[in-house]
This record gives C-alpha cells, structure tokens and sequence, in this order.
C-alpha cells in the first residue's frame, strides 16, 4: 500500500497550501470586514451607461 | 489612478452558456435511453457503439464535464469578471478554455462509444484526453488567477475562493488519478494495480464530487443567489468560515466509497470519520445559501430564477446529509452496490447541480441580451415539471435499493439464500424503473422546455449580446517607504494568488517525485503464492470487458458478509474478496453498482457455451434477464497485434511476465483458444450452426478461436480460480 | 415623494418645502447634496434606501487646521509625493446607499482613486492623489455630501492603526492541527491489530507529532506566559494547571511514540487547545462602532485658530497652545484650554463635561473652562492653562486611568483553579506514591495522566462561553459591555451611584409656561421674533412651541445678552431677561427663565427644566433593597425637592460636585469595603467612572461619544438596569453549575488515570465530550436568560 504515502501526502500538502493561503488571507486585512463586502457586490455601478454619460458632459455649468 | 475603462466580455459567457444547454440536452437524452436500456434490454440491439457499457461513461462525462462543467466556466467567467472589477486576463486564454474544452467533449462523445476507456469512474477517457483536460484546465486557472492579479477590487469575495480552490484540487487530482502508462494511441493501463488502484480513483471519485460538483457551485451560489435576491447573504463571516473548514477537511474524504471491500480497516473508517465531519460545513452553506432568503419569499413566489435555486439548495443540503449517511458502514453495507446511490448522485445531480445551472441561464440570458425572458410561465413550468421529475426519480430508486438490498441479505432457516437466483432481484424492481425513467423524461422535457424558452428570448431580443464597458480605478500599486502594517497589505494583495500557483507546481513536482519510487517498490500487500498473472489470451480478453464497460453493471469485489459469500463465492471455501488477489488488476475493475451479480468468482460456474449463449442471447440462457447481447463479440476477430506490447507494459508495471512468456504470446493464445474451441463444440447446436456458417463463407473466415468471445470467456472462466484453500491459510499464518 | 419629509434626509421639512425637480427637501443643504448627486448620475443612491442622506453641517473654516502638513501627516496612514492614504470615521453611515456613495467617491472627484468603506467600523479608507485634492478638499467634499468625518486629537497620532490577529492565527493553527491530528490517529483507535496499520502506524504517529509542534509552541503559548507571570506574582491562575497539562501531554506523547509505547494524546492535546482558543475568542465580543477607551482627547479638536499678535489666523495643533495665545472660537467649536473670555458674546455648551444641555452665558472677562463648545457668533479668547493642565483635563492625570480594573481582581475561574490545582497536585502525587510502592513500572505513567486528564479544559471554558454569550445578549438589548470582567463585577456591586444631569435626565428640556395667557397675535409674533434670533435659548424654546405660521416682523432687534424687541402692527414684544423685558419684582428662581412682556406689560416667564427618563422612579424602587443608592451631581440642588419626591427616601443626594469629589467619593466608599457601579454620562464622571468597579456611560445615542467606561447602556434601557444587574448574578450561577459538571468528568477521568488505565482514545472522548457539554450547557441557560430579559 506504498499509495498511503502518495496520498497521504498530498492530501497533507495541499491541506497546507490552503493553510498557508489562510493565513496570508487573513494578515492581508481579507477578513478584516466581515459585512461590506456583501453588500458591495450587489452594487452595478461601475457600468458605464453611455446615455447618462452624455447628459454629464452636456450637463450646463 | 485615473479612471480606467474596460470591457466584461460577455461573449464567452455566452458560449459557454449555449454550450451549456447543448450539452446538458445531450447528456440528459443519453441518461434517458440508458435508464429504458433497463426496460428494453436490447433497445440497440446489436450496436455496438450504442451498448449500454459504452454509453453509461457518455452520459456520466457528458452530465459532469460537459453539462455542469460549462455551466461553471459560463458562472465563473461572468462572477469573476464584475467581482474583480476587471476583464478575463486574456482573451486568448478564454477561448483556448472554451474551445478546448468543448474538443475534448466531442471527443470523448467519439471514444468512449467506440470502447475506448479506462473503465475509472468519471475518469474513463484515455491518456491524449487526460494531457488534454490538463492543459485545458491550467489555462483556465491561468486565467482566472492572472485576472485576479490584475483587479480592481481589494477585497475577494468568497466566491473567489471557492473557485481558486476548485482550480488548485481538481488540477491535483486529476493528474494523480490518471497517472497511466499508454500502450497504444487510445490505450493505457494505470500505473496503480487492485486495491492501490482503488484507493487513488476513489480519493479522486469522491474530490472530483467535492471539487467538481460542490465548491465552484456554492462560488456561483455565493455570487447568483445574492444577486437574484438583490440581497446581501445572510451572514458573510459565517460563508468564509464554511468555504475554509470545508476546505481543510474536504480533501481527505475518499475511501468511504470502498467501505468492507479489501481496503484496510482503517483507511476505511478514516473516510468515515471525515465524510461524518463533513456535515458541518456544507450545511453551513446550505443554511446560509437558504436564510440569504428569507424574508424574500415573496420575490421567491414570482420569480422563477430564485425558486430554482430553493431547490438547488435544499437538493445540496439533502444530498449532503445523504452522503456521510452513506458512509456510515451499517448503512453503506446496505446502499453499497444498490440503486440507492443512483438516487444519491442524481439527488444531487439534477437538483443541485441542475436546478443551480438553469436558475443561472434564466438570470444571465436577460441581462446578457439586455432584455426580458420570453415567457416567465414556461419558466414556471420548467420548474414544476423538473421538481416532479426530480421526485418521481429519486423517490423509486431509494424504495428499489432497499428492496435489492434485502432480498440479497435474506436466508432460509436452512441456511441458503431466499433469493438465490440474482434475477429474482432484478425483476422485482423492474416496476421502479419504469417510474426512474417517467421521472427522467419529465426532467428532460423541462430541460426542453428551457431550450424553447431561452431561443425565443434570444430570437425576440433587439439587441445581441454585447461586452459591456465599465470603469472603475486602478488598485493603488503603493510604492516606496511606507508604514509597516502597509507594506504587508500591497506585498500580500498579490502574493496569496501566486502562492497558488507555486503551491500546485510544487504539489505537482512532489507528487511525482513520490510516484517513481513507489512504481518499483513491491508493495507489501499479503501476496497470494498461487495468484499468478493472466495468460495473453485472459489480458486481451480482460480488455475486452473493459471495453465493453463490463464493470458498468458487475462488481467484482465479494464483502465479507454471509449474504455475499453465500452467493458468489462458488470455490466451497466460501472466501470473500482478498487484497492479494488484484496486484496483477491494471486498472482495478471492482465496479460500483450491481445490476448484475458479482463476477470476482465468476471462473467454473458455467461452461464455456454457456458464457457463448449467454453472451449472444443473455435471456436465452437466463429469462428475464435485462443484460443486452454482444453479438459483435461472437463475430469479431481478436486484435493481437498489440498483445506483446501490452505485456511488456504490464512488465514495467510490475507483473511479472518472463521474457519468453511474451516470446510465446501468441502460441500460448492460439493454444489456449483452441482449447476453447473444442470445449463449445461440446454443445451440438453451436457445432452444426457454426460449421454451416464456415462453409458458407469464403477464404477471410475468422475461426472461432480467434474470434473476441474466446477472449472474454477465456478471462471470465479463470475469474476467482487462483485462489484455493490450501493458500489462503498461508496467507493468514503471515498476519 | 411622501408628502412632507425630506426625499435626502427624511425629515419633516414644516410648512414650506423647499421643492426642486418635484422632490421635498427640509433645507437648502440637503437639496444640494441632491443636485450634487443628480448632476454626477449618482441618484441611485435613493433608490438603495429611502432618505439615507445626513444634513450637511455648517463647517466654514472648521477644517482650515488641515492646510498643516504636519497634521496631514499625523491623520494619513501612508504618504508619498503620488499618493496619500487616510481613514476617516464618519458616524453617519448606516445604511447600504452610505457604502454605495462613499466607495463612488471617484465619480464626484476624479482624484480620489479609490474609497473602501468598512460598515462594521463606520470608517472609510480613502486613497487620493495629493497633487490633485488636498486632505482638506476631500473632507470638505464629503461634508458637502452630508459625510461629515469625525477629526479628534484622538487621531492626532493615530498612523495606521494595526489590527492584532495572533488569536485568529494561533485558533487556525489549532485547529487545523487539530482536524488532521484527530483523523491520524482514528486508525489506531479501531484497528490495533489490523495487518497493514502496522506498516504505517508509525508514519501517522510522527507526522502527528510534527504537526502537533506548532500547537505546543505557538498556539498555547500564550497560556505559558500567563501561567509564568502568575506563578511569578504567587498566584495560582488557571493556566497554570492548563500549561502543565499542555506540557505534560506534549511529553508523555513524544515519550509514548520515541519508545513505541503506544500513540499518544496528540489529538486530545491539539483537541484541549484549540477548544480552550474558541472559548477565548468567543469571550471577546467586540462592539467596532463603540469605544469604551475614549478620554477628553476624543473630543477635543486638533488644531485651533490662533490670533498672531498682527491679527493673523492660523491653526496650530492643540497641543500648542501655550498660556497668553489668543484664540479664535467659532460657532460649534469647542474650547480646547481654560482662558478669559476676551471679545464677544459666549454662550458655552458643557454637555460633552456636565450633561447640562443648556447653554451657559458668558461675557467678556467671564473664565471660560475647557471642554465647552461655543454656540453662536465668533468669540476670541485668552489661554490660561496649556491643554494638559485645564481644570478638566488634568482630571485625566489621576492614575486611575493608568490602572487596569480587569487585573486588579481574581476573576471566578482563578479563585477556583487555586483549590482545585492543589487538589490535583495532590491526587497526582499520592497515586504515584501508592503505584511506586504496588508496581513502580506504572507510577510515571499514572502521575502524567493525572494531570493530563485533569488540565481544566472545561473549566477553563465555563466562564467564557457563559460570559460571551451573555455579551451577545446584553448587546442585542442596547447594553453594550466591555469585556466579560465586567459582568462579574456588575454580578457582586452593593452601591450605585447616579450622575443627575444627562443621565436620570433626558437630554430633551421641557418648557413651563407661568404668567398671563398669549393672545393669538401674541404667540403669533412670539414664534416669529424667536424664529429671528439664533441665541440657543431663543432657538431652544422655538422648537418647544407648537407650530404656528410665521409672519414677517416691522422691526426686529437683538440686543446682545438681554433680549429681542420686536414690533407687528400695532404689537410690541420684548423676549429676554427679567431686567430687559422689565418684570416689576425680582426673579428668584433657580432654574433657567425666558421672560415676556407685550407693550410694556409683563406677560410672564418659560422655564425650562430637565425630564427625568421615565422608569426612573420604579428602578430605584427595585434597586433600594440590596444596594445603596447616591445621587452625586455636578449641579446646584435646584432640582433636590422634585427628586425626593421621586426617589426612595434612603437616597443619598449630593450635589455641587467637581469632577475630583465624584471620583474621591467613590475611592472613599470602596475604602469602606464597598462594591461601586457609578452611572454617569458627562465628562466630569469619567473619573468616578474609571475609580468605580463598574463604570457605566449612559448615551442616548450610541455612536456618540461617551466617556471611558466600562459599559454603555443605551439611555432608553436605563429603567431595566436591575433587571441586567439581576442577570449578571444568574450567570454566575450559571458558571458555578458548570463547574460541578466539570468536576464529574474529572471525577470519572481520574478513575482511570489514578488506576493507571488511562489509554489515548478515553482522554480523546472524555476531553472533547466534557468540554462540548459545558459550551451546550451555559449556551442554552444563558439563552434561557435571555429570553427571561426580553
């Protein structure tokens, strides 16, 4: 059953990339918000809509 | 910093959201003609590219590669592209994952009919294709890490993370599994043999379920729940937390699929334990997938987008519950090998996976055309159709793997079988496949349903599918001296994704470092003295019914029950399956569901014209039987060309055939068929017809001892015959 | 639109709205943060949410201090000639049409590249160009928009402020340890003998124990040092017993696997840890959008306008002002040193000190203290004292503030844990004599389970979960509570002290009216003339009348410290003072008047007086029975007869207090043994506050500022403070039931230990089982509790 070995360490392995990846996530202030984030990717705004585009450049000032 | 404006391409999500439905119809109408396959055996008669064995691996690729697979790419190429603020890093990428993908589709809708495969569960297509699907699936990852790289958004959403981690595993995985050593074009054996062999696919078999059909589709539920409901998910910590402990222990679950079959006690009980954790987690997606919700359920009422996605949910959560149930070993000694898991997969399969997808196609084509869904009540429609299919599929196949389970396990007071006949199990739940297949015709009519649907909102809609130009400013790349917290931030707003990618080549590095030794190290299974390899006639033979997708319907694993010995194992000693007996299996060929009876100790039971009738007229020899007839394999002349080769590649892999063995290849055929020649002339009905049949034709007459049948009855008559008493007691004297 | 509230802020916008492009609004701020809006394309921002939109404040010249580089410099986070970084909190947001605007700030100025909101902690992250837009012109812009950032001297050296994560770490360390530990080491426990496990047993033992390293030494090694510095200061705290177990698992394993004695406790030694780490984080319920740390500098502006000796304004940072400079104080501003009010007409607000909500007159020579906030016109004024060394602020150089409460008392667990460590000890001790003697190969062995089975792990998390859960309960029920310390104290207190001003009473003053009746005319010119004047007792009573239509007035005049004389048709009105108005006998009173006479004929006079929160009586009532009840006030005793009417006789009234006597009074009755929980709102209790064993801020509204406590209890809850205080006590209870349950799994684990049969897969079910139940246990009575608070 040497496989054990293969598998075990893959497994292992990659359950420590993703650790690894974790704890980086973290220290980069990922996980710092735990609301905005879902909330913002509800937000569409930055489609350009080209109608509206006009009426700022047309916009009287 | 300006303002930089660029271009969602919505183009690809289109293809691959065509190809999606393309696919998906196609893999539905092949599952719908296998499951009348079990009403009307011989529904293909004598086609052989149209055998139940060859299209049960179509339908199952087509379902999960072809079907979900697109769906997936079509969700993460839309989520990913508005999520980080940017287009996909390169078009060309973008293509080549589409094209490519859909290449090697087409190709495995040619091979896998055709009978090329490596009889692996979900993993049947042959070695080009596996290089293929890598290289298709690196661009992708390439791709999508390569746009995160370059985003305008700081924040990952969780969505992300589920896909990154669907790309890193399912790139890990795929590559381990199909580590095989080709001997021709279109043929190779896997590097692993018997219970090693097992253990890999099924680690793969079951992350492939894990990554494949679980992770990237709770990314898309993440991303087009939300915006379907145009509210935030209910708890977004609660959704990292879940996305990361599944992740930490997701990985590890696998052998419970092997539970009581020869794989060590432990390694079986550690997929126990994980499948058992692995409750928390997905639920945890599921409740939070199901309360992002609540207080919406009047939007859910009207909108047909939203209430297929309830049902996608809910689907995810049974199914989730169903699987460590599953695991436990009482319950799997009853579900294992029984229609129970057909149900399991297809809850999962059509509710989850499916329902998820059509929500997906319902909410993007509008937005994609800029226009409305032509007609909300076919959507409607669609639903209440699927969701009674959904039932009517399920609900029959549970009653009927409850029903084969307990007649197989029921004795006499005298201590035989009550249903020692395996067909008496069969016709009995005959009637539960008749409503599997109303259930899937609903299923697929809904399916159809979608397919009307989305061409008219197509052909209606004024304007065609357009990139949209967004703006939104550069990520600020800070530079020069800064305070310390920060400079972690810009170092880090890049590095987890390349570390990504470093981690996989690693992985990838490691892990074939590990495999050379291994190949060359015996490994230290109990051997069997008298287990010896196959004779070049039984291999070709053995390949035969691999190509036939034998194992599609019989297992060949006896579990150490009384019910199984009882009625499989027919050398007195009454012995279930030992580990010892496969080291020679390139690939394992254990099976996971049985339609038919089990064959590990098929060798002896019949005569040769026995396994000859049977196999050009199964109800002939057995009624009522729903095996089809091979027909092709009476007529077919044996290719043995190649039998030296694949010898010698067995050889590499550590059989051990000797030099003049292979040498004596094709003497050692002839004479082993011609043996089996004369034992069919035993039967007089096969010698007249057989003789009449020589006479009529001409110089290019095949005799029958090179015809394919001699092969494969060759292979199943020396099935189980290895093992006698007298070893299987040295073998427990060295444990 | 919906008739009559603001389509910006929601308001009321009165009888005439102003209306633009068919849309109410109240005021002319808010319709231009509109046509800001609509002009950029942004007016999705009311369709998120209805009327999400704040009144833009009046700021003229307010934010000039942050023309300073030097400011700019302390306020930013990151700064380079390309690009600056700051963080401003602005307590407005709350709702998802604020993070919307904020992050689209790049749409309203080009240079602004990017704005992240973060909801929980109401700050935005702004990253600009600064060639292109100043500091200044930023916060300017999102004043304009109604996002008015708050600036203090809190974040005068503030930088970048850098979020301690290590508990998250270390619980992701253990736990993922943890996961993979307990799966190696399932094998073994099912399949000792099993053929192939032979082959790998080894493997899994040592990949286990590699993996358990970063447990020992990382994870837990924050209870080693907690355990080191208690035994240094000869105390026998919980972690003590804790760290021995985690040691003594640690060895025995590696010992167990060097010498193939067997698997080891790995798992339940990653399993001990990681629980205990949950039980730590749990306990930590933060409030981001609250801080329970804030001193005078949280309210005190950055920089004031000086005046140079040729009469040039610049803005020099707080901290120096130095005795002599004269000042500059405008509308809204606050008065950051003590000085002599110089030129024109001061009316100070020392709510932020006192509570009082009611302006204080001043005139040129008067002393002006530091704190106030200046309402109305311009005032200059002369520095007396340097900011550290005002009357109020010098409050803060007493070293209560320097002490930390949470240390200075054992809490529950550690009283505890000194017994039962001993106890241990000596079990552990006495069974390996006992096993020297019968068979001495056994006695190490049943000395290091002993103490592994014992290290206190559900012990160790009884208080935690009890107490963060209760965090959780207190918070939904608008009491917010620093940490769980604080609970336990609140569970022991026998005396309570009450601020008066702003914290029995409500912020909102009542009017009286006593004199003759108004004729309609009357009122009529009454509300215009006030209408006209924006003296705050003017503009105070203005909003205390009812509704009335507003006439234009012949004549209007304001004379500076007395009054309005104001004439309509043939009616003459004088508003003001006693002496201004002309009341015929002396005003007496204590209590704050406005008088009236029309036509040279006395009318009468408003008061104006405090509202006491409702349910204060009935609190008391409740609370007089097992705690001593004062009332300690800043103010002069006007108001002692109404409170003894209300209040139960045993109260304790003392009034005219400085900030030092509150804070004296409470050290005073705690050396008298007694238990302390002071409830103030103002400034001038912070030091009772600080000195008292409990320190609760009332605050009407909770992103407002409070001073430093130790709870801040949502003013509208004050009347179900006995109720909390009740709860606080059951939890206790809670714990103390906890602990019994505890000491029977002990009970049971040390049957096994003590006879030496203590094999790996017992600890690894009774230490998980033993510590899940606790958390099962306290979490649903403390949801029971809860449920008996609503």
């Amino acid at each position: 059953m040497s496989v054990i070995y293969i598998l075990l360490s893959i497994s292992i392995t990659v359950a420590i990339v993703f650790f690894v990846i974790f704890i980086l996530a973290v220290r980069s202030g990922q996980y710092d918000d735990g609301y905005t984030p879902s909330v913002r990717m509800l937000f569409e705004d930055e489609l350009v809509k080209k109608s509206t585009k006009q009426s700022i450049n047309t916009k009287p000032d | 910093m300006e303002m930089q404006q660029f271009y969602y391409d919505n183009k690809i999500v289109k293809k691959f959201i065509y190809a999606t439905i393309l696919w998906g119809v196609v893999g539905m109408l092949v599952g719908l003609l296998l499951a009348f396959m079990f009403l009307f055996p011989n529904l293909t008669d004598g086609i052989s590219w149209l055998s139940f064995g060859r299209l049960r691996p179509l339908h199952t690729n087509a379902v999960i590669f072809a079907f979900v697979g697109n769906a997936i790419f079509a969700g993460v190429y839309y989520s990913s592209q508005r999520l980080l603020k940017a287009r996909m890093f390169s078009d060309f990428l973008s293509n080549f994952n589409f094209w490519g993908w859909q290449l090697i589709i087409v190709g495995a809708a040619l091979t896998l009919p055709l009978g090329f495969t490596t009889s692996k569960e979900y993993a049947e297509l042959e070695w080009p294709f596996d290089i293929a699907i890598a290289l298709v699936w690196v661009a992708f990852g390439w791709n999508l890490i390569g746009t995160i790289l370059k985003r305008r958004q700081r924040h990952l959403y969780v969505a992300l993370w589920f896909y990154i981690a669907t790309f890193v595993t399912v790139a890990v995985l795929h590559i381990f599994n199909s580590l095989e050593l080709p001997v021709a074009a279109l043929k190779s054996y896997s590097v692993y043999a018997g219970v090693q062999d097992a253990l890999v696919q099924w680690w793969y078999g079951h992350n492939a379920v894990a990554f494949f059909l679980t992770t990237p589709f709770l990314g898309l539920m993440y991303y087009f729940v939300p915006k379907a409901a145009n509210r935030p998910v209910y708890s977004y910590r609660l959704s990292i937390v879940h996305f990361w402990s599944l992740i930490f222990i997701y990985i590890w679950a696998g052998p419970h699929h092997l539970l009581y079959s020869a794989l060590p006690e432990w390694a079986q009980h550690l997929g126990v334990a994980f499948s058992v954790m692995l409750i928390a987690p997905s639920w945890g997606g599921m409740i939070n997938g199901l309360l992002t919700l609540r207080g919406a359920w009047d939007k859910v009422r009207t909108d047909p987008v939203l209430k297929f996605m309830v049902v996608a949910i809910t689907g995810y959560g049974m199914a989730t519950f169903e699987g460590p149930m599953l695991s436990l070993k009482n319950v799997n000694a009853i579900a294992h090998f029984t229609d129970w898991v057909i149900a399991h997969v297809h809850v999962g399969a059509l509710a989850w996976n499916g329902f998820l997808a059509f929500g997906m196609i319902y909410y993007l084509i509008p937005k994609l055309f800029k226009t409305r869904l032509f007609s909300v009540g076919l959507a409607n429609l669609h639903f209440w159709i699927g969701t009674l299919g959904i039932v009517l599929y399920a609900l029959p196949m549970y009653v009927a793997g409850f029903t084969q389970a307990s007649m197989w396990k029921q004795f006499n007071p005298d201590g035989t079988l009550v249903y020692g006949n395996f067909l008496e199990t069969v016709s009995e739940i005959i009637p539960m496949y008749w409503m599997r297949a109303i259930g899937g015709t609903l299923y697929i009519t809904g399916m159809l349903v979608l397919v009307y649907n989305i061409v008219m909102t197509i052909s209606r809609a004024d304007s065609k599918v357009e990139d949209e130009l967004a703006e939104a400013p550069a990520l600020s790349r800070v530079t020069g001296k800064r305070t310390a917290s920060e400079g972690w931030h810009t170092w880090l707003e890049r590095k987890p994704v390349l570390l990504t990618i470093y981690a996989t080549i690693a992985i990838l590095i490691g892990g074939i470092v590990q495999i050379i030794p291994t190949l060359v190290v015996e490994s230290n299974i109990p051997t069997i003295s008298s287990v010896k390899p196959y004779t070049p006639l039984e291999l070709e033979g053995r390949d035969i019914y691999i190509r036939e997708g034998c194992v599609g319907c019989h297992s060949q694993m006896i579990r150490p029950f009384r019910s199984e010995v009882e009625r499989y194992d027919l050398t007195n000693d009454k012995q279930y399956s030992k580990a010892g007996e496969y080291v020679y299996d390139h690939p394992f060929l254990w099976g996971s569901k049985r339609t038919g009876p089990d064959l590990h100790r098929l060798g002896g039971k019949y005569s040769d014209n026995w396994h000859f009738n049977h196999m050009y007229d199964p109800q002939s020899t057995s009624s009522g039987s729903i095996m089809p007839s091979y027909r092709w394999l009476i007529r077919n002349e044996l290719d043995k060309s190649m039998t030296e080769k694949k010898m010698e590649a067995m050889v590499t892999l550590g059989v051990p055939y000797t030099d003049e063995e292979i040498a004596n290849a094709q003497s050692s055929m002839l004479a082993q068929g011609t043996q089996i020649e004369k034992n069919l002339y035993s039967d007089p009905d096969f010698a007249t017809s057989y003789e009449a049949d020589k006479a009529a034709s001409g110089a290019d007459f095949v005799e029958m001892k090179n015809r394919e049948i001699v092969a494969l009855i060759a292979y199943l008559q020396r099935l189980g015959t290895d093992i006698k008493k007298s070893d299987l007691d040295n073998q427990t004297a060295q444990n | 639109m919906e008739g009559n509230s603001c389509f910006h802020c929601g308001d009321p916008c009165g009888k005439a709205p102003i209306v633009f492009q068919d849309k109410h609004f109240c005021c002319n701020g808010c319709k231009t943060v509109y046509e800001i809006f609509s002009e950029n394309d942004l007016t999705c921002y009311y369709d998120l949410q209805d009327a999400p939109g704040a009144v833009p404040k009046e700021i003229e010249g307010k934010y000039d201090f942050l023309n300073q580089a030097s400011i700019v410099e302390k306020l930013t986070e990151f700064q380079d000639e390309s690009l600056e970084i700051v963080t401003l909190y602005i307590p407005h947001i709350h709702c998802s049409s604020c993070i919307w605007i904020l992050e689209n700030l790049n749409k309203l100025a080009a240079a602004i590249s990017n704005s992240q909101v973060n909801f929980g902690n109401k700050t935005v992250r702004i990253s600009y160009t600064p060639q292109e837009i100043s500091l200044k012109e930023v916060v300017l812009l999102l004043c304009k928009i109604g996002y008015e950032p708050y600036i203090s001297l809190e974040d005068y050296n503030a930088g970048p402020r850098h979020v301690n994560r290590s508990l998250i770490y270390k619980l992701g360390v253990a736990g993922f340890a943890f996961g993979n530990i307990m799966f190696l080491s399932f094998p073994e426990y099912f399949e000792v003998q099993e053929y192939w496990l032979e082959q790998y047993k080894h493997f899994f033992r040592w990949l286990m124990f590699f993996l358990s390293l970063p447990v020992v030494f990382y994870s837990s090694s924050s209870y080693f040092t907690s355990a080191f510095k208690g035994l240094r200061s000869g105390m026998l705290n919980i972690d003590v017993p804790i760290a021995l177990g985690i040691s003594v698992l640690f060895l025995r394993s590696t010992t167990d696997i060097i010498f193939d004695l067997g698997s080891g406790f790995f798992d339940s030694l990653s399993g001990l840890v990681f629980f205990l780490l949950v039980g730590k984080y749990f306990q930590q319920k933060t409030y981001n959008f609250l801080s329970f740390e804030r001193d005078y500098k949280s309210y005190f502006p950055i920089a004031i306008t000086k005046i140079e000796a040729n009469n040039e304004e610049t803005s020099i940072p707080v901290y120096q002002i130095q005795q002599g400079d004269r000042l500059l104080i405008r509308n809204e501003e606050l008065i950051p040193v003590d000085g002599v009010l110089i030129k024109g007409k001061a009316s100070i607000d020392y709510s932020f000190v006192t509570g009082e909500s009611h302006p204080v007159e001043k005139s040129s020579g008067d002393k002006l203290f530091a704190g106030g906030k200046q309402q109305g016109s311009v005032i200059e004024m002369e520095a007396l004292k340097s900011v550290e060394q005002s009357y109020l602020t010098q409050l803060w150089s007493n070293d209560v503030f320097s002490s930390n409460k949470e240390n200075a008392f054992t809490n529950i667990t550690n009283s505890i844990s000194r017994h039962f460590t001993i106890v241990i000890l000596s079990i552990a001790f006495i069974a390996t004599a006992y096993w020297v003697f019968t068979d001495s190969s056994k006695a190490m062995n049943v000395f290091t389970a002993v103490l592994i089975i014992a290290c206190p792990c559900a012990i160790a998390l009884s208080a935690p979960f009890t107490f963060g859960n209760m965090l959780r309960i207190f918070g939904k029920l608008k009491f917010y509570i620093k940490n769980a310390s604080v609970i336990e104290q609140l569970a022991g207190i026998n005396t309570i002290i009450f601020d008066k001003t702003g914290t029995l009473t409500s912020h909102h003053s009542e009017t009286a009216y006593t004199g003759k009746h108004f004729s309609a005319d009357e009122s009529l010119v009454l509300k215009s003339s006030l209408r006209g004047s924006n003296h705050p007792l003017s503009r105070a009573l203005y909003a205390l009348l009812e509704e009335h239509d507003i006439v234009s007035l012949d004549h209007f005049e304001e004379h500076i410290g007395q009054g309005i004389s104001s004439s309509y048709k043939d009616l003459e009105l004088k508003v003001g003072s006693a002496s201004f108005v002309g009341r015929p006998q002396k005003y007496s009173g204590t209590a704050t008047a406005v008088h009236v006479s029309t036509n040279n004929e006395y009318k009468g006079y408003f008061t104006f007086f405090n509202k006491y929160r409702k349910g204060i009586a009935k609190l008391f009532k409740n609370l007089k029975d097992d705690n001593e009840l004062v009332i300690l006030s800043g103010d002069n005793d006007s108001e002692q007869a109404n409170l003894e009417k209300l209040l139960p006789a045993n109260t304790k009234m003392i009034f005219n207090q400085k900030p030092e006597d509150k804070l004296e009074f409470v050290k005073f009755h705690q050396s008298e043994g007694a238990k302390v929980l002071m409830v103030g709102d103002g400034l001038n209790d912070a030091g009772a506050l600080a000195q008292s064993n409990v320190g609760i801020a009332i605050s009407e509204n909770v992103n407002v500022f409070s001073p430093a406590c130790d709870a801040i209890l949502d003013a509208a809850k004050l009347n179900r403070l006995d109720s909390y205080i009740k709860a606080s006590k059951e939890s206790i209870r809670i714990i103390k039931w906890s602990f019994v349950f505890s000491f029977f799994y002990n009970v049971i684990g040390l049957y096994f230990a003590v006879t030496g049969q203590l094999a790996p897969v017992i600890a690894a079910i009774l230490m998980p089982l033993s510590s899940i139940s606790i958390v099962v246990f306290t979490t649903v009575c403390t949801n029971l509790l809860g449920r008996k608070l609503k």
